[in-house]
């Protein structure tokens, strides 16, 4: 069975393409545009990893993963956040929180699939 | 859904982000302190340039980085959030949208303008910066994978041995949600896992095990073509919470020596060095600075500690330990030399030469006193100035190795051409002469080494019917003679065929018939204007640059050439040079009233003339000198000088390659500083004079040419002689008169 991916970024057009590469490499891709929707869309499904903007309205990555790691049945899922070069404060954050892999922003899609294989295959 | 409608989305939301960051930035300029609106305009920027580089957008991820930057700083309250601010913040968007616009297919109504807009607001954003004007970023390229460069020798799979990988997962790798499974499979992707096994020593009792906690440990055999930096790669993310060791396979350790053997020589620290080679990476140096670090009295090395923590062979690391050194030595040697641009070398030695001449006037006041400490400072002085006067000259001297060397492929060249099997031998690399005369002495040297490849070294053919080895040698060798330089080009060729130069010689008008030659006369036609033996004219030598413009260009350096020459045994050329063209030690001496300088180095002694000889010297021009027969020139009448001769004359014995003359003169004045002032054009072809120098009381004296005189004299000798013995009777032997 095919392993599912939840992307949680606010542009739509970022989530499009991660979609289109991850779909691509055999992956099943859930969406959700802040940390607030990504809860809603976790509810009852089982994922096997989480790919995370840290800038987000509503609900930012950090506190959205804050949360992730409360729930039961989502705590063993690993996380990448997705950060800027400029952000290394936001990265020691978001790695104090749980979220231990991280892709700079911006990258290509090949890039994101090689540190999502290093974590899940399809 | 396909790339070009997430284009479209893109697009679309960009637009809709900027609308949105308008709508903050105006708020912020009625609330320059409202944190969620800046905030909203950074979340604007950086989602525009976000998924800009999902498209590859660059235009867009370059210009919109800076902004982004600037924001974050805002965002930080490092700058404070004015109107200044907020106007070009605006702009900022609007410029944007024209890069979104761009994107979206539309063709810009003045692509120059928007360039130009651009480099404004650079320029302006700029002025936010701490650092000046920002540079446009790189795009964020993807890092270089290394691969390739590693698995350059392209001689397929490594034969034997494999990576050899030590993992101990942290505790907490669970609760992180990583998966120490997955790590195994993606490392799978990168190489054949041979073997895998899991250590479970670090496992507790079942009563105290924490299912959450990872206990596992793993020593994996990897063969892999993949790069220490890809294979590290695999545990990017557990890496600060595990223990990771990867040793390279021995078969890398060769490619990790060439690696850093072939290592451009900049880097001076060993960890760089290791790392550049890819034997370590970066993270396990920095793990190990750290380490040293700890250690607190920063005694342990990096590479011991790389070594200790099984990071990497000890064999590399002394290899690059090697290097270091290697690159210091070169480092401190460069540091030894001082470039001086060889303008500045000419004047301090022409200065030296005008020292030299006033330190000899002032010496000459001197004597004139019966001041004893005037005597004695002025001694001391003159010492200082000949001593002065060497290390000037000393740094004009460089060796001739290197001029040598340049013959290896001269020699090379020129053999394969000419399909002959030569080495090339050199000796006397280090003989050091001057500068100047290196540069002039190339062009002669080029054409003799040549000259004995083309002529001198038989065909194999013939070479292996005399019994010789069919490869040719050709040998270059300089030493220090008297004050002269020599250079030797040798050859074991076939000697110089005696029979077929006086052919030639007769043949171009260069001897008459009849006339009787000595060996050694013969040999030195070679040396005459228009002569050329070679059978065939090859496109190497005989193009009527022959051996006579060698000879007229070493003559120019005041030096001389020679020939020595076995049938069958080969021939060597000797070129005699002056080691200096500037000063010299010369002997004064005077004759009537005029001063002359010969160069020291060429006398060998000097005598009275005695009266038996003085006597005997009007009818005869050689004297006996304890048995061997001395050819000697009255200077006095060589130069036409007028008056009496001096009551007592003496004889100043010189020698010029291997043969001795006499000059007979007034007086001997002793040792003197010569500083030599070239002839003018006028005067270029008088001979037996070279030079001039100015003497400490402000004279000239002429400086003799003692080659010439010599030659003049052993030449004069000889026709003498063969006019005694044309003269005398049969059985009535010359010795007789000596």
């Amino acid at each position: 069975m095919a392993k599912t991916i939840l992307v949680v970024d606010d542009s739509s057009s970022l989530r499009q393409v991660v979609g289109i590469a991850l779909k691509g490499a055999g992956y099943e891709v859930l969406e959700a545009c802040d940390g607030k929707d990504a809860l809603g869309k976790l509810n009852g499904k089982k994922v096997h990893l989480i790919i995370s903007d840290v800038n987000m309205p509503n609900m930012d990555g950090i506190a959205f993963v804050k949360e992730v790691k409360k729930i039961a049945e989502h705590k063993f899922v690993p996380v990448i956040m997705l950060t800027t070069e400029s952000q290394e404060a936001k990265k020691q954050e978001g790695q104090a929180a749980g979220a231990k892999a991280w892709v700079v922003k911006p990258f290509q899609p090949a890039q994101m699939l090689t540190a999502v294989s290093k974590l899940v295959m399809p | 859904m396909n790339l070009d409608a997430a284009l479209q989305t893109y697009i679309v939301e960009s637009r809709e982000l900027l609308l949105s960051m308008e709508d903050s930035l105006l708020l912020l300029e009625r609330e320059p302190d409202n944190a969620d609106a800046i905030n909203a305009t950074f979340r604007a920027i950086h989602t525009i340039k976000g998924s800009a580089g999902l498209f590859g957008l660059d235009d867009i991820v370059r210009f919109t980085h800076v902004v982004e930057s600037l924001l974050d700083r805002a965002r930080d309250r490092e700058i404070a959030v004015d109107d200044r601010l907020t106007a070009l913040l605006l702009e900022c968007g609007d410029h944007i949208g024209h890069l979104v616009g761009t994107a979206a297919g539309e063709q810009p109504a003045d692509p120059a303008a928007l360039e130009a807009r651009q480099a404004a607001l650079l320029e302006r954003l700029g002025q936010f910066s701490p650092a000046g004007v920002p540079e446009l970023a790189q795009s964020a390229a993807p890092p270089l994978e290394r691969e390739a460069e590693l698995s350059r020798d392209g001689g397929g799979p490594v034969g034997n041995g494999s990576w050899h990988i030590s993992l101990r997962f942290g505790r907490d790798v669970l609760r992180n949600g990583m998966d120490p499974a997955s790590f195994l499979r993606y490392l799978a992707t990168l190489g054949d896992v041979v073997s895998t096994t899991t250590l479970c020593d670090a496992l507790p009792p079942a009563a105290e095990m924490d299912p959450e906690s990872c206990y596992l440990g793993f020593e994996i055999e990897l063969k892999s073509e993949a790069s220490k930096e890809t294979i590290e790669g695999a545990f990017e993310f557990v890496r600060e919470d595990c223990l990771i060791r990867i040793l390279p396979p021995n078969s890398k350790i060769e490619e990790f020596l060439q690696l850093i053997a072939d290592l451009p020589e900049s880097n001076e620290r060993l960890g760089e060095i290791l790392v550049a080679s890819g034997a370590v990476t970066q993270a396990e140096l920095q793990h190990a600075l750290r380490t040293q670090q700890a250690s607190g009295d920063g005694k342990a090395r990096v590479g011991e500690i790389l070594v200790d923590e099984h990071v990497v062979q000890e064999t590399v690391v002394q290899a690059a330990l090697d290097k270091q050194k290697q690159i210091k030595d070169k480092r401190a040697a460069e540091s030894r030399f001082v470039r001086v641009d060889a303008a500045k070398l000419e004047e301090l030695i022409n200065q030296v030469g005008e020292m030299v001449i006033a330190g000899a006037s002032a010496t000459l006041l001197a004597r004139r006193t019966a001041d004893g400490a005037l005597h004695e400072a002025m001694s001391l002085m003159g010492r200082l100035v000949e001593e002065i006067r060497d290390s000037a000259l000393s740094l004009r001297m460089v060796e001739i190795g290197e001029t040598f060397h340049r013959f290896q492929r001269v020699v090379r060249d020129v053999s394969r051409e000419l399909g002959k099997e030569i080495a090339l031998e050199i000796s006397g690399g280090e003989t050091e002469l001057d500068k100047t005369v290196v540069e002039k002495i190339t062009d002669p040297l080029t054409h003799l080494v040549r000259n004995s490849i083309d002529h001198g070294i038989e065909p194999a053919a013939v070479r292996a019917a005399r019994g010789k080895p069919a490869g040719g040698t050709i040998r270059l060798n300089a030493y220090h003679e008297s004050g002269s330089i020599v250079i030797e080009v040798a050859d074991d060729g076939g000697g110089l065929d005696r029979d077929r130069i006086l052919r030639k010689a007769i043949e171009k008008g260069i001897v008459a018939p009849t006339q009787a030659l000595a060996d050694q006369e013969i040999c030195n036609l070679v040396f005459e204007p228009g002569f050329s033996t070679a059978d065939q004219v090859t496109n190497l030598s005989g193009r009527g640059v022959g051996m006579d413009v060698v000879r007229r260009n070493i003559e120019a350096l005041r030096g001389s050439i020679d020939l020595d020459s076995r049938p069958g045994e080969g021939t060597t050329f000797r070129i005699r040079l002056p080691l200096t063209l500037a000063i010299i030690d010369g002997f004064l001496i005077e004759v009537g009233d005029a001063s002359l300088v010969v160069p020291l180095d060429m006398v060998v002694e000097c005598l009275e003339l005695a009266e038996t000889d003085k006597r005997a010297a009007a009818t005869r021009h050689y004297l006996n000198l304890r048995g061997d027969v001395l050819p000697f020139i009255r200077l006095r009448e060589l130069l036409v000088l007028e008056g009496e001769p001096a009551r007592r004359e003496n004889v100043v014995v010189v020698q010029f390659g291997g043969q001795k003359a006499g000059l007979v003169v007034d007086q001997l004045l002793g040792e003197f500083q010569t500083v030599i002032k070239p002839l003018g054009q006028v005067f270029r072809h008088l001979r037996g004079i070279s030079g001039s120098t100015i003497l400490g009381s402000g004279e000239v004296a002429l400086i003799l040419d003692v080659p010439a005189l010599v030659q003049q004299a052993a030449s004069r000798e000889s026709e003498q002689t063969a006019s005694v013995t044309q003269s005398v009777r049969p059985g009535m032997a010359t010795t007789a008169i000596l």
